[in-house]
């Protein structure tokens, strides 16, 4: 008797919680929808400019996300350009070829920072542009290079685990097939064990996408600003989408610059969301331990 | 076959290996070196104690450090019942229909842009709690410790709802044969067997609570100053970092927010150790 | 070999992501920029003969990178806007920080343009060389919600108000509410300037809620009808409240004469002498569509 009570009890307890969560999140992500929808028209992103001409580059747009999202774009591109052939090669190394010893220390240390919150990665990248502008060169500046190299930092570790896992989990037997009909192990890797792994490897690159893309507190120490245009060279300033939302949030000046931060915020949210299905799609199985960011 | 081609690759693999890690090295040592002056000598304890008021030449980080110590914990206290149930539900519960759709939910949760859940607090639950308290402006120890507990959650219920599906199942099975209830099951079998991964989500999700910078910076007020309740305003260690203007390099102004670098850095590494403690025992059982 | 390849094609994987995020930008390929102007309200035919105003669009290129004073920023936004019409290969970055870290970076080489919202110091002006121009007239006036019944304060109040020593509207003819404090960073020149001439080297209450702008301050005033704050006179719109202080209100008109206490000239300084587009763009506000913006932003054109 007691006992379907506690049982009922403590279902309507689990049931409860999962009812709160899910409740709160939707709260939030419909309200975002509620005030944001009408604000998802060319003319969030293209403000006054005639889209035709800001395409292709005739005339420039000011009151528009475009220049913000060209440059959430172009961080992406160049971070994660930076940190997907270490990462996998790190990876690679962690999974078939380090010896245990090396591997308790060089996985330590990626393990760190991959926990390391992402304003002290940014304000790593910061330090990085003193210290060259003090001994390299006075040019130096915060700027789209510097935040890419940070955001690549704050991604790798991601990539590296993904890839390690990936190539882990595969069958062993399939893992030894390689070497038992005489290949080498470099062949195995990357005739066996890479194609196997690809699913995985390809979903978690598409997260660190997702990651990069919506950080804010990496770049807003290594060179975003709220207004410049079009991101145009590698030692430039740049605008982007997640730091354009944090800008508006604190210092929107009319209702119009705050309809677009909805509108912004919305976009981000369809994107990381839209990444993450995707990376989802690719390979089915999540591991939650991936998600651990700072 | 081609052993030189061989080594090659090897080596490539290995350069890049010890390069991610060499990052983790030098980050704290970028680190030291910037925030030297401020860390030599005794200096570093005036630090952790004084306040911060640079019109005073005052620029401890003491407000700063029980500052995040008063809303990560508070974000990780709202989570943890929440995440416990939730996790129960996904583990314990057949994960079809409904209970499913509460794990794709949840896994869902993790991709959502920490701004958003900023740009939303702002606009939605600060003018909420404000109401709440009948003082202050909202911003507050409060609005970002339930934000918080959002972004948290997910680690914690992924992580824990792990561990209740790594219990062996012939434990289940036996108390199922004894004609124990789910109550019975997961507070005698699944959690005294689990708690080490549930040890390990909380210190997960510390992490992540210790880490984040957005919400805080959007949603506590920044001031400077030891909180005394819930509704006062706040400034973390992280939001810290990121309100200080990098004007002047040599100043100790500067300089103290690698200290507050510095110490997070610190939790971060102690929390990995500690993580992987919990995990080697996990392995060894 | 295979590995060989594998290397190949992460170069080349690499090299194709830096190509493509490298020229991301297709106004690179300005050919004809000359369109752009008409879609911009005409601009005003006659200049004034001292300044020389660039009319006819210059293929110059460049970066301006603008940092600094946060009331400042409508201006330098709205003057982009007009700018890029002129000169379309210059590219211009507008970033706050405060008047403290215009000052610096400017000095230390960081930006091409540092504004300040207080006139920079000797030290400050001979250590880095600074030449300053001051553009614009400006003042600072404490702000409430729009809603709040108070509109008046006297400077005692004032200075009690900010420094926590009256907690609640009742005490100065408002609701029975507890009063919010919001003030700025120490690198702002706003707060600098408030604190001297508006509250006498008062101090504020320790809990109050820190903002980093202009803009930031103007929209935490009005979300919260229990706050009070201080901004930029041209900062004041029909979503907050300027207070006048001891009977006079923080008009334009008012800040002019000098009858308003609190007010301060904006500044742009630059390292040196300033040269080709830097100079262009800060003679652009002198000119007379530069004023009129000055103007339509709420500040009163200097010089």
């Amino acid at each position: 008797m007691n006992g379907r009570a506690g049982e009922r009890v403590f279902q309507f307890l689990c049931w409860l919680s999962a009812a709160a969560l899910i409740g709160a999140v939707l709260m939030i992500l419909g309200y975002l929808v509620l005030k944001g929808a009408g604000s998802l028209t060319p003319e969030l992103l293209f403000g006054d400019t005639d889209p035709l001409k800001a395409l292709t580059g005739r005339a420039q747009v000011f009151d528009g996300i475009l220049p913000a999202m060209a440059g959430t774009v172009a961080l992406v591109v160049l971070s994660v350009g930076f940190a997907l052939p270490v990462g996998i090669a790190a990876g690679i190394y962690f999974a078939v070829y380090a010896p245990p010893r090396v591997k308790g220390v060089l996985a330590l240390l990626v393990d760190i920072l991959a926990s390391v919150p992402s304003i002290v990665i940014g304000l790593f990248g910061l330090a990085l542009v003193i210290f060259l502008h003090k001994h390299l060169s006075p040019a130096i500046q915060p700027s789209l290079l510097i935040s890419s190299i940070a955001l690549a930092c704050l991604v790798l570790p991601y990539i590296i685990r993904t890839t390690e896992v990936s190539i882990d989990s595969i069958e062993p037997e399939l893992k030894l097939a390689g070497q038992a009909f005489g290949a080498s192990k470099l062949q195995n890797t990357f005739y066996i064990l890479i194609p196997r792994a690809l699913s995985g490897i390809i979903s978690g690159s598409i997260l660190a996408i997702g990651r990069a893309a919506e950080d804010t507190a990496v770049i807003m120490l290594t060179g975003v600003v709220a207004s410049v245009g079009m991101p145009g060279a590698l030692t430039g300033k740049y605008e982007a989408v997640p730091f354009f939302i944090y800008y508006i949030s604190a210092q929107y000046a009319n209702q119009r610059e705050l309809a677009q931060g909805y509108g912004a915020a919305l976009v981000l949210l369809m994107i990381c969301l839209g990444l993450f299905g995707l990376a989802f799609l690719i390979k089915r199985r999540l591991e939650s331990r991936f998600f651990y960011r700072g | 076959m081609q052993p030189r081609s061989e080594q090659a690759a090897e080596r490539i693999l290995l350069v890049c290996a010890v390069l991610s890690s060499l990052i983790t090295a030098a980050i704290l040592v970028f680190m030291l070196i910037m925030g030297l002056p401020l860390l030599a000598g005794g200096r570093i304890f005036t630090l952790a104690i004084s306040a911060w008021e640079p019109g005073r030449e005052l620029f401890g980080i003491y407000p700063m450090l029980l500052g995040t110590l008063a809303v990560a914990p508070l974000a990780l206290i709202i989570a943890l019942p929440v995440s416990l149930g939730t996790a129960a539900l996904i583990g314990v519960a057949q994960p079809r229909g409904a209970v499913l759709f509460v794990r794709r939910f949840v896994q869902l949760m993790t991709g959502i842009p920490t701004v958003v859940y900023g740009f939303v607090g702002v606009f939605l639950l600060v003018p909420l709690i404000r109401g709440m308290a009948g003082r202050g402006t909202g911003m507050c120890v409060l609005t970002a410790a339930l934000l918080l507990a959002l972004l948290v959650a997910p680690t914690m219920i992924l992580f824990f709802g792990e561990a209740f599906q790594s219990v062996p199942r012939a434990y289940l099975l036996a108390v199922d044969a004894i004609g124990a209830d789910r109550w019975q099951k997961f507070c005698h079998v699944i959690l005294p067997n689990a708690w080490r991964g549930v040890l390990g989500g909380i210190v997960m999700a510390t992490g992540r609570a210790f880490g984040d910078t957005m919400i805080a910076l959007m949603v506590a007020g920044n001031a400077a100053r030891v909180p005394q309740s819930v509704y006062d305003p706040v400034r973390t260690l992280t939001s810290h970092i990121a309100l200080i203007k990098a004007a002047d390099y040599n100043s100790l102004e500067f300089k103290s927010i690698f200290a507050c670098g510095l110490a997070l850095y610190l939790v971060a590494s102690v929390l990995v150790v500690l993580i992987r403690r919990i995990g080697r025992h996990e392995a060894a059982r | 070999m295979r590995l060989f390849k594998l290397a190949i094609v992460f170069t080349l994987m690499l090299a194709v992501l830096l190509a493509a995020a490298g020229c991301p930008a297709p106004e690179e390929e300005t050919s004809t920029p000359v369109t752009a102007a008409q879609d911009k309200p005409a601009p005003p035919a006659e200049v004034d003969d001292n300044v020389p105003a660039p009319k006819l669009v210059s293929e110059e290129a460049g970066e301006i990178n603008i940092s600094g004073g946060t009331a400042h920023i409508p201006v330098m936004e709205e003057a982009q806007k007009v700018f890029a019409v002129m000169y379309p290969n210059v590219k211009i970055s507008i970033a706050g920080g405060g008047s403290g870290v215009g000052i610096k970076q400017v000095g230390e080489g960081l930006v091409q343009i540092g504004n300040s919202g207080r006139a920079p110091t000797e030290e400050e002006i001979t250590t880095h060389g600074l030449v300053e121009f001051k553009w614009a007239i400006d003042g600072v006036a404490a702000v409430v919600h729009p809603d709040n019944p108070v509109s008046d304060l006297t400077k005692e109040q004032l200075i009690k108000v900010f420094a926590g020593e009256i907690t609640n509207w009742s005490e100065l003819g408002g609701a029975d509410k507890g009063i919010n404090v919001y003030t700025r960073d120490e690198e702002s020149g706003t707060r600098k300037v408030f604190v001297e001439l508006g509250l006498d080297d008062g101090s504020f209450v320790d809990t109050a809620n820190v903002v980093v702008s202009n803009g930031a301050m103007k929209s935490a005033i009005a979300q919260d009808p229990d706050g009070i704050g201080y901004v930029s006179v041209g900062h004041i719109d029909e979503t907050v409240k300027g207070l006048a202080l001891d009977g006079v209100a923080p008009s334009l008109e008012n800040v002019k004469s000098g009858a308003f206490g609190i007010s301060r000239g904006l500044y742009s300084l630059t390292k040196g002498e300033p040269e080709g587009i830097v100079k262009a763009f800060l003679d652009f506000l002198y000119t007379d569509e530069g004023k009129q913006i000055i103007t339509d932003k709420g500040f009163i054109p200097a010089g």
